[in-house]
């Protein structure tokens, strides 16, 4: 007899039916002696009974077996199956499990995400490529919602949308394809490169991509990302060359440094995705958006070229890795609608020779807006009247344009970075980004030291102006007093030669002691103008080489000439009134023949009336010199590289290099010996002073010795190398 | 003769100890076609339905079929959800004999195969060795009946009764553990033989016999417990 436990077996036994007669014979005659036992065997008989039916029911689908897939497994399925159709998910992972019954890893499969799955591509590459916590509950599946609410911009390819984020509460922009493009297949191939080419580079100045997906309802693919309003780098130029036309100036410069910023900005995107493999192809001003907060964000990755040794081009979809030939088949037309940016190896379609110096080239044409408020083909495509093929043809076959052949004072130095990021050949170009926004960050921090610099030179030169101005107010305060001395009424009366001697010791004493006292006058004369003579009655002069050495001229040798017309003039003004000009000879030659190897003096003359006719009688002549108080202004003010002090003919009356005259310039014209002065020369025809805004390299100032009339300009030059020696 | 008392025991004339494997299908067929469930899926005979329809087509059916086998919501979405992954990736190997229907079930039932033989080698620690033994529960140290360890009454014998038998039967499977079910439902549900088994789930004979008798007793005593717990609630325990 068994016991209960083998009599158990022996009825699992039976209903594997592979009791053998003897174990049969034993069960049965349990059976019969325990009714747990038959209890059990009843139960266990049902039960596989119930088990085949189950199994039976199961595999023709009935409805009462076990539960239905719930909405939301169904759901799941329906993604899976429409992200595998439209290619979201390549079939490689399952099918490779369907023909392999050997597959060493259980759970590494592919995971399929719902619509809405903020894990798409990580999801995916762990699906390709395994995740080191498999085994783990290695997804992480949520949904979102966004509500649409106003549209923003329209493209070639798709519609812009501003919606909200229902579940962050926040504001992003929607991209999803148009009607037009949804029609086409490469669109949607396009449409999904850009997602993922936006979504793998990671950097500030790149729009952060939040969330590739489905719609739910349509099927529609679209992606999310970071709403940075619609203020782009082409709205700030168009702003600062409006500026600039309207006069606002000073805002010039500071505009130019902001946008300069910006482009630095792009210039540092744009290097960070080609160290990842990626060409934008399509820079312009109107595909970099600036927030409300200086941030600046390249847009628009739908037409970038994946290096093939770049690291990127490994982690794209099928898919979206599509040849780049390929895409650009699409673009005649479609994509970049204007070509007003494209490099001449684009234009020309030679795509072979697309690079990161097309990009350069890019850059170069952002710079070329930025310098002019143009694009840098806007001209070939006016020509053209937007026939596109035209237009490309000029591109291609032209040289690139230049930004001073769009606008004037363009800084030379960016220019030149401009020109060399444009050049028409790419290996002339800047080899990198980086060189290129070098060169831009160089001039930008030299163009602050130089505006430092500038500004000095500005003081000097209002220095040197003030400095001269002081100088004549001070000889014309003493021509003045001069005038009113006792002894010049006392000698227009004075009768007899003791008298007279007496009157011209008194005044010779005083005006010895003025010429002692006052280093650079030269001469001191009392004069009697008398029908057209001018006759001199004291005259006290230093010697002409014995600069210490104060004389008063004998009576003997007073000389009596015809006057000249500033002469004429002197007299001819009210009492007081003093006259100050530039004369090589106060006495005898007019002013403006004076220049050539005739000193030039500077004279200040006041006429001299009778007190008892109150008629005209004579004049007082101070006479300084000015080349040697020029002289002693451009040794004190090294400041400036070079200092040029013209008249009003031009000539060069004095010209220094860092603190040194350079002799055998003067009485040269400016046009021959410095042209760089030309245009504030001409500047200061009318204006007082000339400020080189483009350049800030030249400055110039105004002096008038007579208003409007007579005067002398400074102009002034910084820079660092000795130049013009 | 014990047949004899059987046959007056069951009223259908079933047999309990058989020796006949046809016997026992024919059984079945019986009970099936004395079921009030007619399957819709005749309307689905020889068409062809695009992969975006299968889960409203198929979703459900193939879903059940998965869940009968494995016991797991998540494993049976799953199974599925890579039978129609396969079937987009193949079907251009389907060629239209047979129902697509049938094709889809016939990938199901491979997917289920390499998910518990997967499952099986994944958890082979855990699985291995089978610490379940409903005989403690069930038997005295001397190996007899303790007290009570069987009540039962009699078999379910009107249609309500089975469907809701059925329902019982399922939802112990549920809690039988995943080594001595999948030996179960292999051995019953699927009719394989010994062999396949043990190859399938990499275990010996005398693992998958041991598995399969701990099976019986821990599914008898579940049935029985819950059969009986649902009588006493509807207040009428025989």
């Amino acid at each position: 007899m068994l016991n209960d436990r083998k009599a158990s077996e022996l009825v699992t036994k039976s209903l594997r039916r592979t009791l053998t007669d003897e174990e049969s014979d034993a069960l049965e005659k349990n059976l019969t002696d325990s009714k747990e036992l038959e209890a059990f065997a009843k139960l266990s008989r049902q039960i596989q009974i119930s088990a085949v039916e189950i199994a039976t029911l199961a595999e023709r689908g009935d409805v009462t077996i076990g539960p239905g897939l719930s909405g939301e497994a169904k759901d799941r399925l329906k993604d899976s199956i429409t992200a595998v159709q439209s290619g979201d998910v390549q079939l490689s992972g399952t099918a490779d499990q369907l023909d392999s019954q050997q597959d060493e890893n259980p759970l590494k499969r592919t995971t399929l995400l719902p619509s809405g799955s903020d894990q798409a591509w990580p999801q995916q590459m762990v699906a390709e490529q395994g995740s080191p916590y498999q085994g783990a509950d290695d997804a992480r599946i949520g949904e979102s919602r966004f509500t649409v609410i106003r549209p923003l911009g329209k493209g070639g390819l798709g519609n812009v949308w501003l919606a909200r984020d229902e579940r962050l509460k926040r504001n992003v922009a929607i991209k999803e394809l148009n009607a037009e493009a949804l029609q086409s297949e490469k669109s949607w191939q396009r449409f999904r490169r850009e997602a993922e080419i936006t979504g793998l580079l990671e950097h500030p100045s790149i729009v952060p991509l939040y969330q590739y997906s489905f719609d739910k309802n349509t099927g529609e693919q679209f992606y999310a990302m970071r709403f940075v309003g619609k203020r782009t780098l082409a709205d700030a130029i168009i702003e600062h060359h409006e500026r600039i036309r309207s006069g606002e100036r000073d805002d010039a410069g500071l505009g130019l440094h902001r946008l300069l910023s910006i482009f630095l900005d792009i210039c540092q995107a744009i290097a960070y995705a080609h160290s990842r493999g990626v060409i934008h192809r399509d820079l312009k001003p109107e595909n970099v958006a600036l927030d409300n907060f200086g941030q600046v964000i390249v847009l628009d990755w739908g037409l970038a070229k994946l290096s093939e040794e770049g690291e990127l081009v490994n982690h794209l979809s099928r898919e979206s890795n599509i040849a780049d030939k390929a895409l650009a088949q699409t673009v005649d037309g479609e994509v970049i609608g204007t070509p007003l940016y494209m490099a001449p190896e684009q234009a020309s379609g030679d795509l072979d020779h697309v690079d990161e110096r097309t990009d350069v080239y890019g850059l170069g044409g952002i710079l070329f807006s930025i310098l002019t408020g143009c694009a840098p083909h806007e001209t070939s495509s006016e020509l053209a009247q937007s026939n596109l093929k035209e237009v490309l043809k000029a591109i291609a076959e032209n040289r690139s344009p230049e930004p001073s052949d769009y606008a004037q004072s363009v800084p030379r130095e960016l220019e030149a970075i401009c020109i060399k990021s444009m050049a028409f050949k790419s290996y002339l170009r800047y080899e990198q980004v980086s060189h290129l926004a070098d060169a831009v960050e160089l001039w930008m921090a030299g163009q602050s030291e130089k505006k430092s610099r500038y500004e000095n030179l500005r003081m000097e030169g209002r220095e040197l102006r003030a400095d001269l101005q002081s100088s004549i107010r001070d000889l014309e305060t003493n021509a003045r007093f001069m005038s009113r001395l006792p002894p010049i009424q006392e000698l227009i009366t004075a009768q007899g030669d003791q008298e007279i001697a007496v009157w011209r010791e008194r005044l010779t004493t005083i005006y010895t002691g003025l010429l002692t006292a006052k280093s650079d006058y030269q001469t001191i004369a009392y004069c009697k103008i008398e029908a057209g003579v001018c006759s001199e009655i004291v005259r006290v002069e230093r010697h002409s080489t014995d600069h210490s050495n104060i004389r008063s001229v004998p009576r003997s040798r007073l000389r009596k000439v015809k006057t000249n017309p500033f002469l004429d003039t002197v007299i001819q003004q009210k009492p007081e009134e003093v006259l100050t000009s530039l004369v090589c000879d106060a006495d005898c030659e007019p002013e403006d023949n004076c220049f050539g190897d005739d000193d030039v003096h500077l004279v200040a003359a006041v006429p001299v009336y009778d007190q008892n006719t109150e008629e005209p009688y004579g004049v007082v002549l101070i006479d300084c010199d000015i080349d040697r108080v020029m002289r002693r202004q451009v040794s004190e003010h090294a400041t400036a590289s070079e200092i040029v002090i013209a008249c009003d003919i031009h000539h060069v009356m004095m010209r220094s290099h860092f603190g040194h005259v350079v002799e055998d310039s003067i009485s040269k014209t400016v046009a021959e010996e410095t042209p760089h002065f030309c245009q504030a020369v001409e500047v200061l025809q009318n204006h007082l002073e000339f400020i080189d805004e483009t350049n800030t390299e030249v400055y110039g100032a105004r002096l008038w010795l007579t208003s409007n009339r007579h005067g002398l300009m400074y102009l002034l030059r910084s820079g660092r190398n000795k130049t013009h020696s | 003769m014990f047949f004899a008392v059987k046959l007056a025991f069951m009223p259908q004339g079933e047999l309990f100890l058989v020796k006949s494997t046809e016997r026992t299908k024919q059984q079945l067929k019986a009970i099936l076609r004395m079921s009030n469930n007619p399957s819709t899926a005749t309307d689905l005979q020889a068409t062809v339905i695009p992969p975006e329809q299968w889960v409203d087509q198929y979703g459900d059916y193939r879903y059940r079929y998965a869940y009968s086998r494995l016991r797991d919501a998540n494993a049976s979405e799953e199974v599925l959800q890579e039978t129609f992954l396969a079937g987009i990736r193949y079907s251009h190997q389907y060629a239209g004999k047979g129902s697509q229907r049938g094709w889809l079930l016939g990938i199901l039932k491979r997917k289920i195969i390499d998910y518990v033989r997967m499952r099986a080698k994944h958890d082979r620690s855990s699985s291995y060795e089978d610490e379940t033994d409903p005989s403690l529960q069930l038997f005295d140290a001397q190996g007899n009946w303790k007290k009570g360890a069987f009540r039962w009454p009699r078999q379910p014998d009107e249609q309500i009764q089975e469907v809701e038998f059925r329902q019982i039967v399922e939802s112990c499977l549920d809690e039988l553990p995943e080594t001595q079910r999948a030996v179960f439902q292999k051995s019953v549900m699927d009719e394989k033989d010994s062999e396949e088994i043990c190859k399938e789930l990499n275990i010996t004979p005398s693992n998958l016999w041991v598995r399969m008798h701990r099976a019986r007793l821990g599914l008898a005593k579940c049935v029985e417990t819950k059969w009986l717990n649902e009588k006493e609630e509807l207040g009428h325990v025989e």
